[in-house]
């Protein structure tokens, strides 16, 4: 029996942290069960919203109509593909010339390679808004990813304590990576962030290849609304 | 207990089921019978309490479930936490939903002070219709568990008695910050029926067929603020005040492109991915929207005072 699920809430996290999230999380053996990435702060993340820069656009292979975009926040640059089973998306993106400010929700993907992991995001939605938005998104995320911190240190609930087992952060590397967004919304001059395995364009294309990185079918879970 | 005793206690309550329903039975003829039936027949004690009240029932000609429904307490919609359970409650119907199936005859929720509840009216149950916004006595309605949810189901031996009192709903105000994240099926430039209002699916209305419609414009969409998500709609003076379109320039829109989509994608074009601040009510599955507007803040002091924060976090 098919049962309506509750719809998923868009996670607010920063790229930096997002790109630093490898652990999933199922939680039946059910296909159509929800997957979930646990982020170093413990957000727990089966869909994500997005506010930021869209640096590029490009389709993997000509005429596949399959696009892989970049989306840059102040901490890092979240990576995106958007194929024909997300047509909202795909029409948007075919009109939309980067650099541009965008909003995007997005259901969270992981790719898994031999020794590397990516996480991904599959925008269902994506439309070009303006920086007020784009400075609201970055306090958001900076507050909720406070409050994620603050549970760390707590050592409180279950996804809090699955964190500290699974990534063992150093929480004063994610408080400055608050700090450098919430700087960019005071227009100071902020030292960038250290580039930590920032992926590489050519890295990227590796990857690629790697794993073959296919589109995907729709997922059920759309339809129904979760 | 012994079956004297037994007996003693079946006669009181069957007189007692009698009595509520008007009805004087004579407790000296009722123990005789069970007597009769207990000591001399040795029949199970149950069986003979069952063909009394079944003697009875024919003997006065009235229906076994009127008899026995006669007592379902009266509860308030909170005091509901188990299915198939008899009750009877004093509600106000909050809203009525289009009837997915023609085994229903009404479908929606009724409210008290306590909470909300879905409500199913049966055709089988041939009751008269019951309007929104009126309170009525459901007498003998029967709890239910549906898709993991508790309602009440009204059929043949339940009543509905509209009672003239003003039942208060629980405050159910919200309001919200949160980017609009989904613009689902159903929104932009919609057709109604002519008769019921109800929206078009396919040019057909659920209730009257292919029929003389009209337009309207709305958004359901859902607003998420990263902890929860609320289903809101947007009606046409909302759109307008959000993003100055109104029924008109919808149809100019539609017309020039001759395509009613055409709305719908400037629809998502001008409000998905924004922050909107809401105020409404809940209502069953929908936050009907009351006050919108787009989020405008001044942040400075805000993220100043986070930012302190931070500095304060390592030394919990």
């Amino acid at each position: 029996m098919i049962s309506l699920r509750k719809r998923e809430v868009a996670k607010r996290v920063f790229a930096y942290e997002f790109n630093n999230s490898t652990h999933k999380i199922r939680e039946s053996n059910d296909d159509r069960a929800p997957i979930y990435v646990l982020t170093p702060t413990g957000a727990r993340c089966n869909r994500v919203f997005v506010v930021g820069v869209l640096l590029e656009r490009e389709e993997t292979r000509p005429d596949s109509d399959f696009w892989r975009i970049r989306i840059s926040d102040p901490t890092g640059v979240f990576i995106g593909f958007i194929g024909k089973f997300q047509p909202d998306a795909l029409s948007s993106i075919l009109q939309i010339e980067p650099p541009e400010i965008v909003a995007t929700v997005g259901k969270v993907r992981v790719f898994e390679g031999q020794n590397r992991k990516i996480v991904t995001i599959r925008p269902e939605s994506i439309t070009i808004v303006n920086t007020a938005t784009r400075d609201y998104w970055i306090y958001e995320t900076a507050l909720k990813t406070i409050e994620r911190i603050k549970k760390m240190y707590e050592k409180s609930d279950e996804d809090v304590k699955l964190a500290w087992q699974v990534y063992n952060p150093d929480l004063k590397e994610y408080e400055k990576m608050v700090k450098t967004a919430l700087n960019s919304i005071r227009e100071r001059e902020v030292k960038p962030l250290e580039e930590k395995e920032e992926i590489s364009e050519e890295d990227f294309e590796k990857f690629e290849e790697e794993f073959e990185i296919e589109e995907e079918e729709w997922d059920i879970s759309d339809i129904l609304g979760s | 207990m012994n079956k004297r005793e037994k007996i003693l206690e079946f006669t009181e309550d069957i007189v007692r089921k009698f009595k509520n329903l008007g009805i004087n039975v004579d407790p000296n003829s009722v123990r005789k019978r069970l007597e009769l039936l207990i000591l001399e027949f040795k029949v199970p004690e149950n069986e003979a309490y069952r063909t009394v009240i079944n003697y009875l029932t024919k003997e006065y000609d009235i229906s076994k479930e009127k008899l026995l429904l006669k007592e379902s307490p009266l509860v308030k919609i909170e005091d509901i936490t188990m299915p198939d359970t008899w009750i009877s409650l004093k509600a106000k119907v909050v809203q009525l939903w289009d009837p997915t199936s023609p085994n229903v005859s009404q479908v929606g929720l009724i409210g008290d002070e306590t909470g909300i509840i879905k409500f199913v009216i049966w055709s089988k149950a041939k009751k008269r219709d019951v309007e929104e916004g009126k309170c009525y006595l459901f007498k003998n309605v029967v709890t239910d568990s549906f898709g993991g949810r508790l309602q009440i189901n009204v059929n043949r031996n339940s009543e509905i008695i509209e009672i003239d009192e003003d039942i208060e709903l629980p405050k159910k105000d919200i309001s919200a910050i949160g980017a609009l994240v989904a613009i689902q099926q159903g929104s932009g430039l919609i057709q109604r029926c002519s008769i019921c209002k109800r929206a078009m699916s396919s040019g057909v209305c659920p209730i009257h067929g292919p029929i003389k419609t009209y337009d309207d414009l709305r958004v359901k969409g859902v607003i998420d603020d990263g902890e929860n998500v609320y289903e809101i709609i947007l009606n046409e003076e909302n759109i307008k005040k959000l993003i100055g379109m109104d029924i008109n320039t919808a149809k100019k829109i539609a017309e020039e492109n001759l395509d009613r989509n055409a709305v719908l994608a400037e629809l998502k074009n001008k409000l998905l991915g924004r922050y909107l601040e809401i105020k409404g009510t809940k209502s069953g599955r929908y936050l009907l929207v009351k006050d919108v507007r787009f989020l405008d803040i001044d942040l400075g002091d805000k993220v100043e005072k986070l930012i302190k924060e931070i500095d304060t976090l390592s030394g919990v």
